[in-house]
């Protein structure tokens, strides 16, 4: 058995799962505190379930706390960031690019310092001692306790990200750190902020951390548990609370992990309807396919693994014009229950068409029966084809794709659509994400820049491989279930040498779920 | 007539520029950070009309050379542009009078405004291109006869390599490898020039025409069709000469490979709701042959861009994937790159195409 809690700003969710099946479910509200609504929500699926506490194997928590402590500026604690990459980058200093009220939540206390090294390798600089030394006293007769540090290549080459978190470890061992290879990927500027975003968060990842610990202790529930990553992996609380960072953007994730679960299907997409927007994303061997263009949390440039998701203007309470031909993108939103004309009021809205259609029953269908039969014939097409539209451009092949439909506006579509093979609508969608934060993999990547000229390729692979599995192993993956997951390679432009840069993911099961093989 | 480039002016110059590089030149947004934190400390820089530059000049041309992708990661110092100056003249024993862009597609099209702000040396609106391309002998400075050497290279260490080469060929050989040896990416000041040579072989007006072209991308701001007006207004009165919407449709297909130190790969676009057959772009670097079905409707030297359909953004060769909705645009290239020995570098043939160019208005 596993419980999967999705925490979000507004309500909190928790099924219990018993292999795939949901055996339990809840919506209940988050609480100030945050540990309050995960009691409610375990109390509720607990008592709806009758499991023993004893047979619950894990529990899975995806949070959107630190998401929004970034976007609303609080609890960011004050954060130095050492640079290791002089004389390159001297005009274009840490944080340059920050807007000026999250940059004064960290303090700009900005330390560049001679190192790093080139594509290939070589230092660009002579680490100095004395440099490094000076820095971190610096920071800490400053009485800042949060270090970023960052190195040119660290993705290809940690060592001196490493040394100079050895030197701050031995001066200052209370001050923490945040090493950016262990964060990001190439790009040293969005690297270095996602760096400097975690390494702020960390406090107050402790105190969510402990959170969910003692909420999960106060049920008497002593099971291991885990937080869901934005590639749609988990890590365990301890890696939780040193790596923050990773969990932003795990809510559109988890939803799209929740409906492969709920559906059984490994590639497909999803269109996640509801009152304003559709979000579409695309499921690739069980996984979100990720963006690979640079993404702003709170206006700061990061290259977090973001799943790729489209939004478009279309919702359940989207705005229809023009004789039906103009859906969206203005929605009346949450007004819906006002505004609507099912709803007594005075604006026409996809879900009153849809009514008028005949294909819902919500709200008082008397209230759209003089509707031209015309114009709601012609804005179910409308719908039916923005729908299809944004399918097309998210689906990785020319052919028909399985299409799962979730969300409260999954209404909307009521007839076949020419991009789906087969339309799926699963129940239990309202909880999807804490269905998908209940998954029971652990993930990690890594990537770097190399030239297999130089270095053979089955050698950087099998390196590389070796580096991940040990970070899974430390994940809390069983070792017998570790595997490949993905390769990718991209040239590297107007170099004559052929340089590759290499990407590549592996995944394993959660050591629990094969106990009984061992 | 003389324009001036503020540090406002830099997002929409970079956007232009982006436009101009025809899916190569990387992203600028490290040397619009730069650029416009020197703008703000030195104030405005005039642009110099290439007809006032005066025949007894001595204009440098300098700009990047390596991999885009490199530095993302080993950032510029950011004064390399202005060393190069200081070691080229130290060198040379002579005053530098004016600089000039390399190629107006890409981030240099923006950096050569530090040198000019910093170092007061008057910097001349034109470059060497007039789109991006990826090597020293398509520059029509190299068509028109100018030696690339003397010429110095800053790398981002700070470390400098001097140049005495007199063949373009063997010239660009070797800055292709110093940029490798130093980290992937070097800025070079190059191919020296008179006034009365400087009008011969610069494109001219380039960097303020990016700028018009930012400015209706950002006035503009719509889908391809809303923008398709202005932008033709803009080439047609311009040395381009030719705008022509060449083809909307999806990418249903892309293949990528590395040869040679290029990013070779063919692209292929179905028409959405016309049964007009696909085109395909090839790729090195830039997107260099459109074709419908199997005829050619555009070919280097003449421009193809790519940007995408409901936001109008010019797409990067390395960004574009499956399922993206584009409209493809062919530009005439400047005259500059019409003429025979110009066409023996720039032509179809010089990348490996088995066909002769033919210039986009007669396709």
């Amino acid at each position: 058995m596993r419980i999967g809690i999705d925490v979000g700003g507004t309500h909190t969710d928790a099924v219990v799962l018993d292999e795939q099946d949901v055996v339990a479910s809840t919506k209940v509200l988050t609480s100030a505190n945050v540990k309050d609504g995960v009691v409610n929500a375990l109390d509720e699926v607990l008592s709806q379930s009758h499991v023993e506490h004893g047979t619950i194997d894990a529990v899975m928590i995806g949070t959107t706390q630190f998401t929004n402590a970034v976007i609303e500026r609080r609890e960011l604690a004050p954060t130095a960031i050492i640079r290791v990459a002089l004389p390159s980058g001297e005009l274009v200093p840490p944080m340059i690019d920050w807007p000026d009220d999250i940059a004064n939540e960290l303090g700009r206390h900005v330390y560049m310092i001679h190192g790093g090294r080139t594509y290939d390798g070589f230092p660009i600089a002579p680490l100095d001692d004395a440099e490094i030394d000076g820095a971190i006293d610096d920071i800490a007769a400053k009485g800042i306790q949060l270090v970023a540090i960052t190195s040119v290549f660290s993705p290809s080459d940690p060592a001196q990200e490493e040394y100079v978190a050895a030197r701050v470890k031995e001066r200052h061992p209370g001050i923490r750190v945040t090493q950016s290879h262990n964060i990001g990927r190439m790009g040293l500027l969005e690297r270095e902020n996602a760096a400097l975003l975690n390494a702020s968060l960390l406090p107050l990842a402790d105190r969510v951390v402990q959170s969910f610990a003692g909420a999960l202790t106060d049920r008497q529930i002593n099971c291991p548990f885990y937080v869901s990553q934005n590639d749609g992996t988990l890590m365990s609380a301890e890696f939780a609370a040193e790596f923050p960072a990773l969990t932003f953007a795990s809510g559109p994730t988890n939803s799209l992990r929740g409906a492969s679960l709920l559906t059984n299907l490994d590639d497909a997409v999803v269109v996640d309807i509801g009152g304003t927007t559709s979000d579409i994303g695309v499921l690739q061997d069980g996984f979100p396919r990720q963006s690979n263009i640079a993404i702003e949390v709170g206006g700061v440039r990061t290259n977090f693994r973001m799943p790729d998701i489209l939004a478009i203007g279309l919702g359940g309470g989207s705005l229809v014009l023009d004789g039906g031909n103009t859906i969206g993108p203005r929605s009346v939103g949450y007004r819906l229950v006002t505004d609507g004309l099912v709803f007594g009021g005075d604006t026409l809205t996809t879900t009153d068409v849809i009514v008028a259609a005949g294909t819902a029953n919500i709200g008082d269908a008397a209230k759209v029966a003089e509707l031209d039969a015309g114009l709601v014939g012609t804005a179910v097409d409308k719908i039916h084809s923005i729908v299809d539209n944004g399918i097309d451009q998210m689906k990785s092949s020319r052919e028909p794709v399985p299409v799962v439909l979730v969300g409260g506006g999954a209404i909307l579509v009521s007839k076949s659509l020419d991009t789906a093979a087969e339309i799926h609508r699963p129940e239990h969608s309202g909880v999807a994400n804490a269905i998908g934060a209940a998954n029971a993999q652990v993930g990690s990547e890594t990537e770097r820049i190399v030239s297999y000229r130089r270095i053979p390729k089955e050698r950087v692979l099998q390196e590389m491989k070796e580096i991940l599995t040990a970070k899974l192993l430390q994940a809390g993956a069983d070792p017998n279930t570790v595997k490949l997951a993905d390769i990718e390679e991209t040239s590297v432009s107007y170099m004559a040498d052929e340089s590759t840069r290499i990407r590549v993911k592996m995944v394993g099961d959660l050591s629990f779920t094969s106990r009984g093989d061992t | 007539m003389s324009v001036t480039i503020t540090r406002s002016d830099i997002a929409d110059l970079c956007a232009g520029s982006v436009f101009l590089a025809t899916g190569g030149g990387g992203d600028p947004y490290v040397s619009q950070i730069l650029v416009e934190q020197s703008l703000q400390k030195y104030g405005p820089v005039d642009l110099v009309p290439l007809d006032d530059v005066p025949d007894d000049a001595y204009v440098v041309a300098i700009g990047e050379v390596g991999a885009p992708t490199v530095s993302l990661e080993q950032l510029p110092i950011g004064t390399e542009c202005l060393d190069v100056i200081d070691r080229f003249e130290a060198w040379v024993g002579r005053k530098i009078t004016h600089i000039v862009s390399f190629e107006v597609g890409g981030a240099n099209s923006v950096i050569p405004l530090i040198t000019s702000a910093a170092k007061q040396i008057p910097l001349i609106d034109g470059d060497g291109m007039g789109r991006a391309l990826p090597e020293a002998q398509m520059m029509t400075f190299a068509i028109e006869g100018v030696c690339p050497s003397p010429a110095v290279s800053v790398d981002y260490t700070g470390g400098s390599v001097y140049f005495d080469t007199k063949d373009t060929l063997l010239y660009e050989r070797q800055v292709r490898n110093i940029a490798m040896a130093m980290g992937g990416m070097i800025f070079t000041a190059e191919h020296p020039m008179t006034g009365i040579e400087a009008k011969r072989a610069i494109v001219p007006g380039t960097i303020s025409f990016a700028l018009e072209i930012g400015r209706a991308l950002s006035a503009n701001y719509g889908n391809a069709k809303q923008i398709e007006p202005s932008l033709m207004a803009l080439f047609d009165n311009s040395d381009y000469g030719i705008f022509k919407h060449l083809y909307t449709g999806k990418i249903v297909d892309i293949d990528r490979k590395i040869v040679g130190g290029f990013d070779v790969g063919e692209a292929r676009i179905d028409s959405v709701g016309t049964d007009e057959p696909p085109m395909t772009l090839s790729i090195k670097n830039e997107f260099l042959v459109a074709k419908v079905g199997d005829r050619v409707v555009a070919s280097v030297p003449d421009l193809i861009t790519m940007v995408d359909h409901e936001t109008s953004s010019p797409i990067n060769s390395e960004r574009v994937h499956y399922g993206q909705r584009v409209t493809v645009f062919g530009i005439g290239c400047p005259p500059h790159y019409r003429t025979e020995k110009a066409l023996e570098v720039v032509a179809p043939r010089a990348f490996g195409f088995d066909f002769d160019y033919r210039p986009i208005e007669s396709l």
